[in-house]
Protein backbone atom coordinates (compact mmCIF):
# COMPACT_ATOMS: atom_id res chain seq x y z
CA UNK A 1 0.00 0.00 0.00
CA UNK A 2 1.38 3.54 -1.32
CA UNK A 3 0.43 5.96 1.67
CA UNK A 4 0.98 9.87 0.75
CA UNK A 5 1.73 12.13 3.32
CA UNK A 6 1.11 15.81 2.93
CA UNK A 7 2.84 18.62 5.53
CA UNK A 8 4.35 21.90 5.18
CA UNK A 9 6.47 20.41 7.95
CA UNK A 10 9.20 17.66 7.44
CA UNK A 11 9.00 17.23 11.16
CA UNK A 12 5.62 16.63 11.30
CA UNK A 13 5.81 14.23 8.20
CA UNK A 14 8.70 12.66 10.03
CA UNK A 15 6.68 12.10 13.14
CA UNK A 16 3.61 10.92 11.13
CA UNK A 17 5.53 8.54 9.36
CA UNK A 18 7.22 7.19 12.55
CA UNK A 19 3.44 6.89 14.22
CA UNK A 20 2.26 4.92 11.36
CA UNK A 21 5.24 2.34 12.48
CA UNK A 22 4.33 2.23 16.01
CA UNK A 23 0.81 1.68 15.25
CA UNK A 24 1.62 -1.55 13.46
CA UNK A 25 1.32 0.01 10.14
CA UNK A 26 5.45 -0.66 8.74
CA UNK A 27 5.20 -2.15 5.75
CA UNK A 28 4.19 0.76 3.42
CA UNK A 29 5.22 2.74 1.07
CA UNK A 30 5.45 6.46 2.13
CA UNK A 31 5.73 9.37 -0.43
CA UNK A 32 6.05 12.89 0.97
CA UNK A 33 4.07 16.36 0.06
CA UNK A 34 4.99 19.30 1.23
CA UNK A 35 1.90 21.51 0.98
CA UNK A 36 -1.50 20.84 -0.89
CA UNK A 37 -0.50 21.56 -4.38
CA UNK A 38 2.34 19.22 -4.18
CA UNK A 39 -0.19 16.26 -2.74
CA UNK A 40 -2.66 17.45 -5.45
CA UNK A 41 0.27 16.64 -8.27
CA UNK A 42 1.86 13.49 -6.41
CA UNK A 43 -1.79 11.90 -6.26
CA UNK A 44 -1.94 11.58 -10.14
CA UNK A 45 2.10 11.06 -10.62
CA UNK A 46 2.45 8.83 -7.74
CA UNK A 47 -1.25 7.36 -7.41
CA UNK A 48 -1.47 6.58 -3.94
CA UNK A 49 -3.64 4.15 -2.08
CA UNK A 50 -4.03 6.94 0.82
CA UNK A 51 -3.51 10.25 1.63
CA UNK A 52 -2.97 11.86 4.82
CA UNK A 53 -3.05 15.54 5.07
CA UNK A 54 -2.33 18.28 7.08
CA UNK A 55 -5.10 21.24 6.67
CA UNK A 56 -3.23 24.39 6.95
CA UNK A 57 -0.69 24.54 4.44
CA UNK A 58 0.93 27.63 2.41
CA UNK A 59 -0.29 27.05 -2.00
CA UNK A 60 -2.71 24.83 -0.83
CA UNK A 61 -4.75 23.83 2.09
CA UNK A 62 -5.56 20.35 2.58
CA UNK A 63 -8.92 21.29 2.18
CA UNK A 64 -8.53 22.51 -1.33
CA UNK A 65 -7.12 19.47 -2.53
CA UNK A 66 -9.27 16.80 -1.30
CA UNK A 67 -11.89 19.48 -3.47
CA UNK A 68 -9.99 19.46 -6.10
CA UNK A 69 -9.29 15.86 -6.08
CA UNK A 70 -12.58 14.98 -5.81
CA UNK A 71 -13.88 17.21 -8.73
CA UNK A 72 -11.61 15.97 -10.98
CA UNK A 73 -13.13 12.81 -9.94
CA UNK A 74 -9.94 11.27 -7.62
CA UNK A 75 -11.88 9.04 -5.14
CA UNK A 76 -8.42 8.09 -3.00
CA UNK A 77 -9.27 7.84 0.69
CA UNK A 78 -8.65 10.84 2.55
CA UNK A 79 -7.68 11.88 6.38
CA UNK A 80 -7.15 14.76 7.79
CA UNK A 81 -3.84 14.73 10.33
CA UNK A 82 -3.99 18.69 12.34
CA UNK A 83 -3.64 20.65 14.91
CA UNK A 84 -7.26 21.56 14.92
CA UNK A 85 -10.65 19.32 15.26
CA UNK A 86 -13.61 21.54 15.75
CA UNK A 87 -16.83 20.27 15.34
CA UNK A 88 -17.17 22.46 12.43
CA UNK A 89 -13.92 21.65 10.65
CA UNK A 90 -14.73 18.14 11.39
CA UNK A 91 -18.05 18.25 9.60
CA UNK A 92 -16.49 20.26 6.65
CA UNK A 93 -14.01 17.43 5.94
CA UNK A 94 -16.64 14.98 5.97
CA UNK A 95 -18.55 16.97 3.58
CA UNK A 96 -15.62 17.32 1.71
CA UNK A 97 -15.12 13.64 1.41
CA UNK A 98 -12.94 12.77 4.15
CA UNK A 99 -12.71 9.85 5.80
CA UNK A 100 -11.63 11.04 9.02
CA UNK A 101 -9.58 13.97 10.95
CA UNK A 102 -7.12 13.10 13.40
CA UNK A 103 -6.40 15.85 15.64
CA UNK A 104 -2.56 16.70 16.79
CA UNK A 105 -1.21 15.82 18.97
CA UNK A 106 -1.59 12.12 18.32
CA UNK A 107 -0.99 8.48 19.87
CA UNK A 108 -0.33 5.54 17.78
CA UNK A 109 -3.63 4.55 19.50
CA UNK A 110 -5.43 7.55 18.18
CA UNK A 111 -3.90 5.89 14.37
CA UNK A 112 -5.23 2.67 15.47
CA UNK A 113 -8.78 3.96 15.96
CA UNK A 114 -9.11 5.73 12.55
CA UNK A 115 -6.90 3.71 10.17
CA UNK A 116 -8.05 -0.17 11.14
CA UNK A 117 -10.02 -0.90 8.22
CA UNK A 118 -8.87 2.23 5.43
CA UNK A 119 -5.07 0.42 5.93
CA UNK A 120 -4.95 -3.16 4.98
CA UNK B 1 -43.26 51.91 23.75
CA UNK B 2 -39.90 50.85 24.87
CA UNK B 3 -37.53 48.31 22.75
CA UNK B 4 -36.00 45.69 24.29
CA UNK B 5 -32.34 47.79 24.97
CA UNK B 6 -34.73 49.82 26.94
CA UNK B 7 -33.04 48.62 30.25
CA UNK B 8 -29.97 51.02 29.28
CA UNK B 9 -31.71 53.85 28.35
CA UNK B 10 -30.06 55.95 25.29
CA UNK B 11 -26.59 55.62 26.97
CA UNK B 12 -25.12 53.08 24.42
CA UNK B 13 -24.16 51.11 27.21
CA UNK B 14 -24.91 47.96 25.54
CA UNK B 15 -23.27 48.63 22.78
CA UNK B 16 -20.24 49.45 24.41
CA UNK B 17 -20.43 46.23 26.36
CA UNK B 18 -20.74 44.35 22.96
CA UNK B 19 -18.06 46.10 21.21
CA UNK B 20 -15.34 45.27 24.29
CA UNK B 21 -12.62 43.29 23.23
CA UNK B 22 -12.59 39.91 25.15
CA UNK B 23 -9.81 39.68 27.51
CA UNK B 24 -7.98 36.18 27.51
CA UNK B 25 -7.72 35.63 31.01
CA UNK B 26 -11.65 35.30 31.26
CA UNK B 27 -11.92 32.82 28.09
CA UNK B 28 -9.10 30.46 29.61
CA UNK B 29 -7.21 29.86 32.42
CA UNK B 30 -3.16 29.05 33.15
CA UNK B 31 -3.99 25.21 34.16
CA UNK B 32 -5.63 24.88 31.05
CA UNK B 33 -2.94 26.06 29.02
CA UNK B 34 -0.35 24.09 30.94
CA UNK B 35 -2.89 20.95 30.35
CA UNK B 36 -2.52 21.78 26.71
CA UNK B 37 1.23 21.81 26.07
CA UNK B 38 1.52 18.79 28.71
CA UNK B 39 -0.35 17.02 26.20
CA UNK B 40 1.70 17.52 23.52
CA UNK B 41 4.94 16.89 25.18
CA UNK B 42 3.51 13.63 26.24
CA UNK B 43 2.56 12.49 22.39
CA UNK B 44 5.28 14.50 20.75
CA UNK B 45 8.28 14.34 22.79
CA UNK B 46 7.67 11.54 25.19
CA UNK B 47 5.38 9.82 27.58
CA UNK B 48 7.88 10.91 30.43
CA UNK B 49 8.25 14.54 29.07
CA UNK B 50 6.59 16.53 32.53
CA UNK B 51 6.48 20.42 31.94
CA UNK B 52 6.80 22.44 35.45
CA UNK B 53 4.75 25.58 36.28
CA UNK B 54 7.88 27.08 37.57
CA UNK B 55 9.04 30.81 36.69
CA UNK B 56 13.00 30.22 35.17
CA UNK B 57 13.84 33.07 33.45
CA UNK B 58 14.84 32.99 29.79
CA UNK B 59 18.02 33.34 28.38
CA UNK B 60 19.48 36.19 26.11
CA UNK B 61 19.36 34.13 23.33
CA UNK B 62 15.71 33.39 23.34
CA UNK B 63 13.66 32.58 20.17
CA UNK B 64 9.53 32.46 19.75
CA UNK B 65 7.62 30.39 17.36
CA UNK B 66 4.17 31.29 17.29
CA UNK B 67 0.60 31.10 15.65
CA UNK B 68 -2.23 34.02 15.62
CA UNK B 69 -5.86 32.98 15.84
CA UNK B 70 -8.77 35.47 14.27
CA UNK B 71 -11.78 35.23 15.53
CA UNK B 72 -13.96 36.51 18.45
CA UNK B 73 -10.46 36.76 20.42
CA UNK B 74 -7.97 37.76 17.95
CA UNK B 75 -4.00 37.20 18.66
CA UNK B 76 -1.31 34.98 18.88
CA UNK B 77 -0.23 31.52 21.02
CA UNK B 78 3.29 32.26 21.72
CA UNK B 79 6.34 29.50 22.65
CA UNK B 80 8.99 31.25 23.97
CA UNK B 81 12.76 29.30 24.75
CA UNK B 82 16.42 29.14 24.68
CA UNK B 83 17.97 28.30 21.39
CA UNK B 84 19.80 25.76 23.38
CA UNK B 85 16.10 23.72 24.51
CA UNK B 86 14.60 24.77 21.17
CA UNK B 87 17.42 22.64 19.75
CA UNK B 88 16.98 19.69 21.86
CA UNK B 89 13.25 20.02 21.30
CA UNK B 90 13.24 19.52 17.77
CA UNK B 91 15.59 17.09 18.40
CA UNK B 92 13.24 15.19 20.27
CA UNK B 93 10.48 15.33 17.81
CA UNK B 94 12.68 13.78 15.01
CA UNK B 95 13.55 11.50 17.03
CA UNK B 96 16.11 9.09 15.06
CA UNK B 97 15.53 11.10 12.03
CA UNK B 98 17.55 14.07 13.80
CA UNK B 99 21.02 14.28 12.18
CA UNK B 100 24.51 14.63 14.62
CA UNK B 101 24.20 18.82 13.65
CA UNK B 102 20.51 20.17 13.35
CA UNK B 103 20.28 22.64 10.98
CA UNK B 104 18.16 26.11 11.79
CA UNK B 105 15.04 25.32 9.29
CA UNK B 106 14.83 21.98 11.64
CA UNK B 107 14.81 23.71 15.28
CA UNK B 108 12.61 26.42 13.51
CA UNK B 109 10.35 23.82 11.64
CA UNK B 110 10.42 21.83 15.11
CA UNK B 111 9.35 25.18 17.06
CA UNK B 112 7.08 26.64 14.50
CA UNK B 113 5.04 23.10 14.44
CA UNK B 114 4.98 22.83 18.65
CA UNK B 115 2.88 26.40 18.55
CA UNK B 116 0.54 25.07 15.89
CA UNK B 117 -0.13 22.01 17.91
CA UNK B 118 -0.45 24.21 21.21
CA UNK B 119 -2.30 26.93 19.22
CA UNK B 120 -4.58 24.58 17.87
CA UNK B 121 -5.47 23.14 20.71
CA UNK B 122 -5.94 26.68 22.61
CA UNK B 123 -8.39 28.05 19.74
CA UNK B 124 -10.58 24.96 20.09
CA UNK B 125 -11.27 25.67 23.45
CA UNK B 126 -11.72 29.73 23.00
CA UNK B 127 -15.24 31.22 21.79
CA UNK B 128 -15.46 30.72 17.65
CA UNK B 129 -15.78 30.44 15.11
CA UNK B 130 -12.01 31.13 14.45
CA UNK B 131 -9.12 30.39 12.22
CA UNK B 132 -5.75 29.60 12.56
CA UNK B 133 -2.51 31.20 11.10
CA UNK B 134 0.66 29.27 9.60
CA UNK B 135 3.38 29.06 12.25
CA UNK B 136 5.99 31.71 12.37
CA UNK B 137 9.42 31.77 14.33
CA UNK B 138 11.66 34.93 14.98
CA UNK B 139 11.02 37.62 17.68
CA UNK B 140 7.50 37.49 18.99
CA UNK B 141 5.33 40.54 18.18
CA UNK B 142 5.18 42.74 21.19
CA UNK B 143 2.37 42.14 23.56
CA UNK B 144 -0.51 44.42 25.06
CA UNK B 145 -2.13 44.27 28.20
CA UNK B 146 -3.79 41.28 26.60
CA UNK B 147 -2.20 38.57 27.94
CA UNK B 148 -1.77 35.33 29.20
CA UNK B 149 1.77 34.04 30.81
CA UNK B 150 2.25 30.36 31.59
CA UNK B 151 6.08 29.84 32.97
CA UNK B 152 7.26 26.09 32.44
CA UNK B 153 10.17 24.38 33.09
CA UNK B 154 11.50 21.26 30.73
CA UNK B 155 14.34 19.03 31.62
CA UNK B 156 15.16 22.27 34.01
CA UNK B 157 14.81 24.71 31.23
CA UNK B 158 13.00 27.82 31.12
CA UNK B 159 9.93 27.78 28.36
CA UNK B 160 6.66 30.57 28.23
CA UNK B 161 3.61 30.46 26.76
CA UNK B 162 2.08 33.82 25.72
CA UNK B 163 -1.13 33.95 25.03
CA UNK B 164 -1.71 37.72 23.74
CA UNK B 165 -4.72 39.78 22.21
CA UNK B 166 -3.63 42.08 19.37
CA UNK B 167 -3.79 45.59 19.30
CA UNK B 168 -6.88 46.64 17.58
CA UNK B 169 -7.72 43.21 17.49
CA UNK B 170 -12.08 42.44 15.93
CA UNK B 171 -13.79 42.24 19.06
CA UNK B 172 -16.85 39.85 19.02
CA UNK B 173 -19.72 42.41 17.89
CA UNK B 174 -17.40 43.07 14.75
CA UNK B 175 -16.22 39.77 13.73
CA UNK B 176 -18.13 38.32 10.48
CA UNK B 177 -16.49 34.88 9.50
CA UNK B 178 -18.42 35.36 5.92
CA UNK B 179 -16.62 38.31 5.73
CA UNK B 180 -13.34 38.18 7.37
CA UNK B 181 -12.06 35.21 5.32
CA UNK B 182 -8.72 33.78 7.00
CA UNK B 183 -7.56 30.76 4.36
CA UNK B 184 -7.69 27.89 7.04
Amino acid sequence: MKILIADDSRVMRQIVIRTLRQAGYDDHDIVEAEDGADALAKVTSESPDLVLSDWNMPNMTGIECLQAMRASGSAVPFGFVTSEGSPEMREKAANAGALFLIAKPFTADTFNEHLDGVIA
Amino acid sequence: MTGPASGYGDTGERRRAEDAPLEITALIDDETVQSIAQEAWSALIGEDEFLVPLPGGLPDDAVSSWVEVVGPWTGAVVLTCGRTTAEELSRCLLAEHAPPVLDAEDVADGLGELANVVGGNVKAVLPGPSVLGLPEVGTAPAAGADVLRVDLLWRGRSLTITLQGSAGALTAHQYDPQKNEVPL
